[in-house]
């Protein structure tokens, strides 16, 4: 998953950065506005987290921007404003969700979680295919009710292959929202990844289109092949 | 109210006036009528005397003294030998005296004064008298009807003076019931209408007062929620760190996350810190008065000791500190407050230039100023700007500088309590020059 992460205080956006790529997600930080909407007009991303009072232009000028472009990428907005007035603001502006700072990581990482499932129709929170079971919240996974150990890469590669089975990701897509900007990428680090998962999951749960990319097969009895 | 009550003062002053006026008034009406009632019964003495001569000898008869006491005439006829011809009183007490002076004469018989008037006729003496009393009695009624009518208005005008006084300061007690009622919250200006010409300066000045209050008050409560609002982001940074140290898996994060929550903390302690100084620093909000702070200080050496203290922090920056004071540069004033002025503008300096740069700091006396520099050879600031970065927490928007955004705040604040000015200018080493100057003597802290 890959994050765009907005905010002008060095300490917050490193501790925050530092703390999401703990838990596997690809962070890019950017201090102001503007770069966020550069970076939001040049690449995907699969949420914002946005601190509303930047310098310069503020939070709101980029939601309003973002969505005035029809740019629907789930947007949580971070403020230490906490008048219910600037809160209204925000997500009448078109964010999703809201944080008060100082805030929990723990809350941080339930609120991104829970703004990813919905953004990608879900309203359960934990997945389950073909025996294949992860949960988000607590990163744990399990095939046919037996433990599986997936390293916090691995796992961001499966949640993002069964988010939507069927789909095919490419490997491009996948190395984005496993690495963010200024992380350096290793050429077959995908592979390493998925063949890990194969391992783990059996070798048929993860399925490649040569040239394509990977997908995760909807049902048994859908697969076409 | 007490001691001075209007109300007393001048019932007090007035009434004496009153008494004062009666007094004069009946004293005048008394002489007026006395000198008229000569006038009218000395006619009366004469025109009687002169009757009693042409009429001869027929005279009323000595009837009884009730009868004629009233008129207070007293008639005296002589014979030219001397005898008693006539006398209408037989009373003893009137009894006019034995010799004539023929006309007008006060002449005194057993301690009662009379004016006579005689005249000769035929071989007789007429004399007609009238005691000086009487006149008098008459004087004095007529004085006393004069005053009566001011008497019995004492009392009306006193209570017309109680009434009218309190009529006149019903605003003064509505102004002050209505700032009884109030809370320390409300300091909107008191009514102006309606109130007498008198009381109209004190309720102007008074919501001149109130005016400044309020705005006190809210610069105070801008900056109390300024400062909580700026407290909470190096507080959520540090509870984010406090969360990243509590699941650090290995060593070497669990050591990167204690590095980065003590560098969390010590930004937080230097907010506060800066805090404290800006709230000490600004006339509004100081306590005791600024003269009891000011001594006779020399800059050149304070600035010499504040940019000692923060060269190591420079070293560690990479950037290079020169410091100039070519002679002692004595003022009045605050050394410590001087001191964090200096070390703010340095610190300042620092945090916004990039490493290996240079900052100079020189003090001088120029005029009867005492003048500190300090230039950079980093960015500057945009003309534009220049103003506003003086407002609290501006510069906190300065991206990586993690500054409290107080610096220059605090700056302007030392430099306004010592009477100077403060200004932002283009260095000749290429970046920002801070020029503050501040009077080198007789300069007592404003």
């Amino acid at each position: 998953m890959r994050v765009l992460l907005v905010e002008d205080d060095r300490m917050i956006g490193q501790a925050v950065q530092t703390a999401l790529r703990q838990d596997g997600y690809a962070v890019d930080w950017v201090r102001d506005a503007e770069a966020a909407d550069t970076a939001l007009s040049a690449g995907r991303f699969d949420m914002v987290l946005l601190d509303l009072g930047l310098p310069g232009r503020d939070g709101v000028w980029l939601l309003r921007t973002m969505r005035g472009r029809h740019d629907t990428t789930p947007v949580l907005i971070v403020t230490a404003r906490d008048e219910v007035s600037d809160r209204v603001a925000g997500l009448d502006a078109g964010a999703d969700d809201y944080l008060v700072k100082p805030f929990d990581l723990e809350e941080l990482g339930a609120r991104i979680r829970a703004l990813l499932r919905r953004s990608a129709g879900r309203g359960e929170s934990v997945f389950e295919h073909r025996g294949v079971r992860i949960d988000p919240s607590t990163r744990e996974v399990s095939r046919d009710g037996e433990p599986v150990t997936l390293s916090p890469r691995e796992f961001a590669v499966l949640e993002a292959l069964m988010l939507r089975p069927g789909a095919i990701l490419s490997r491009s897509q996948l190395e984005d929202r496993l690495y963010g900007w200024g992380e350096s990428i290793e050429s077959n680090a995908v592979e390493v990844y998925i063949h890990g998962l194969r391992r783990k999951l059996g070798h048929d749960f993860i399925q490649n289109v040569r040239g394509v990319g990977y997908f995760v097969p909807r049902t048994d009895a859908q697969e076409d092949r | 109210m007490k001691g001075t009550s209007i109300r007393a003062r001048l019932l007090l002053s007035l009434l004496p006036l009153f008494i004062l006026a009666e007094v004069v008034i009946g004293t005048v009406s008394y002489r007026y009528v006395l000198n008229e009632s000569h006038e009218l019964f000395d006619y009366h003495l004469r025109q009687m005397a002169l009757s009693l001569r042409d009429q001869g000898a027929v005279l009323p008869p000595p009837g009884p003294p009730e009868d004629r006491e009233q008129f207070d005439f007293v008639v005296q006829i002589w014979s030219a030998d001397g005898s008693k011809i006539y006398l209408s009183h037989t009373r003893s007490r009137a009894r006019l005296p034995e010799r004539a002076t023929l006309g007008f004469a006060d002449v005194v018989t057993d301690g009662e004064r009379w004016r006579v008037y005689s005249t000769l006729a035929r071989g007789r003496v007429i004399q007609v008298g009238q005691p000086f009393e009487v006149r008098e009695r008459i004087a004095a009624s007529a004085a006393l009807r004069s005053i009566t009518p001011l008497l019995i208005f004492a009392p009306i005008v006193a209570l017309a003076i109680w009434w009218l006084v309190g009529q006149s300061l019903e605003p003064v007690e509505r102004i002050a019931s209505e700032l009884k009622r109030r809370d320390a919250q409300r300091l909107d200006p008191v009514s102006e209408d309606r109130l007498p010409a008198e009381v109209e300066p004190m309720v102007r000045s008074l919501n001149g007062l109130l005016e400044r209050l309020r705005r006190a008050f809210e610069t105070q409560r801008a900056f109390v929620a300024d400062a909580a609002h700026e407290l909470r982001t190096p507080i959520a940074a540090l509870k984010l760190q406090a969360g990243l140290l509590g699941r650090a898996r290995d060593e070497a994060s669990r050591s990167e996350a204690l590095r980065e929550l003590n560098a969390g903390i010590d930004r937080s302690a230097h907010l506060v810190d800066q805090l404290l100084t800006l709230a000490r620093s600004e006339p509004q909000a100081r306590a005791t008065p600024a003269a009891a702070q000011a001594a006779d200080v020399d800059l050149a050496r304070i600035a010499g000791d504040a940019v000692a203290e923060i060269l190591p922090l420079g070293e560690a920056h990479g950037s290079h500190i020169e410091y100039k004071a070519p002679e002692a540069a004595p003022l009045q004033g605050d050394a410590s407050a001087l001191h964090s002025l200096v070390r703010n503008l340095v610190d300042n300096a620092l945090r916004h230039t990039p490493a290996g740069s240079r900052i100079a700091v020189e003090v001088a006396q120029r005029g009867g100023a005492v003048c500190l520099s300090v230039d950079d050879d980093g960015p500057g600031i945009p003309v534009d700007e220049r103003e506003r970065v003086f407002d609290r927490f501006y510069g906190r928007t300065a991206g990586d500088a993690a500054g409290s955004g107080l610096g220059l705040a605090i700056a302007k604040a030392v430099v306004e309590r010592h009477a100077g000015s403060i200004e932002l200018d283009r260095s000749p080493l290429g970046g920002l020059r801070v020029l503050v100057s501040m009077p080198r003597q007789g300069g007592a802290p404003a």
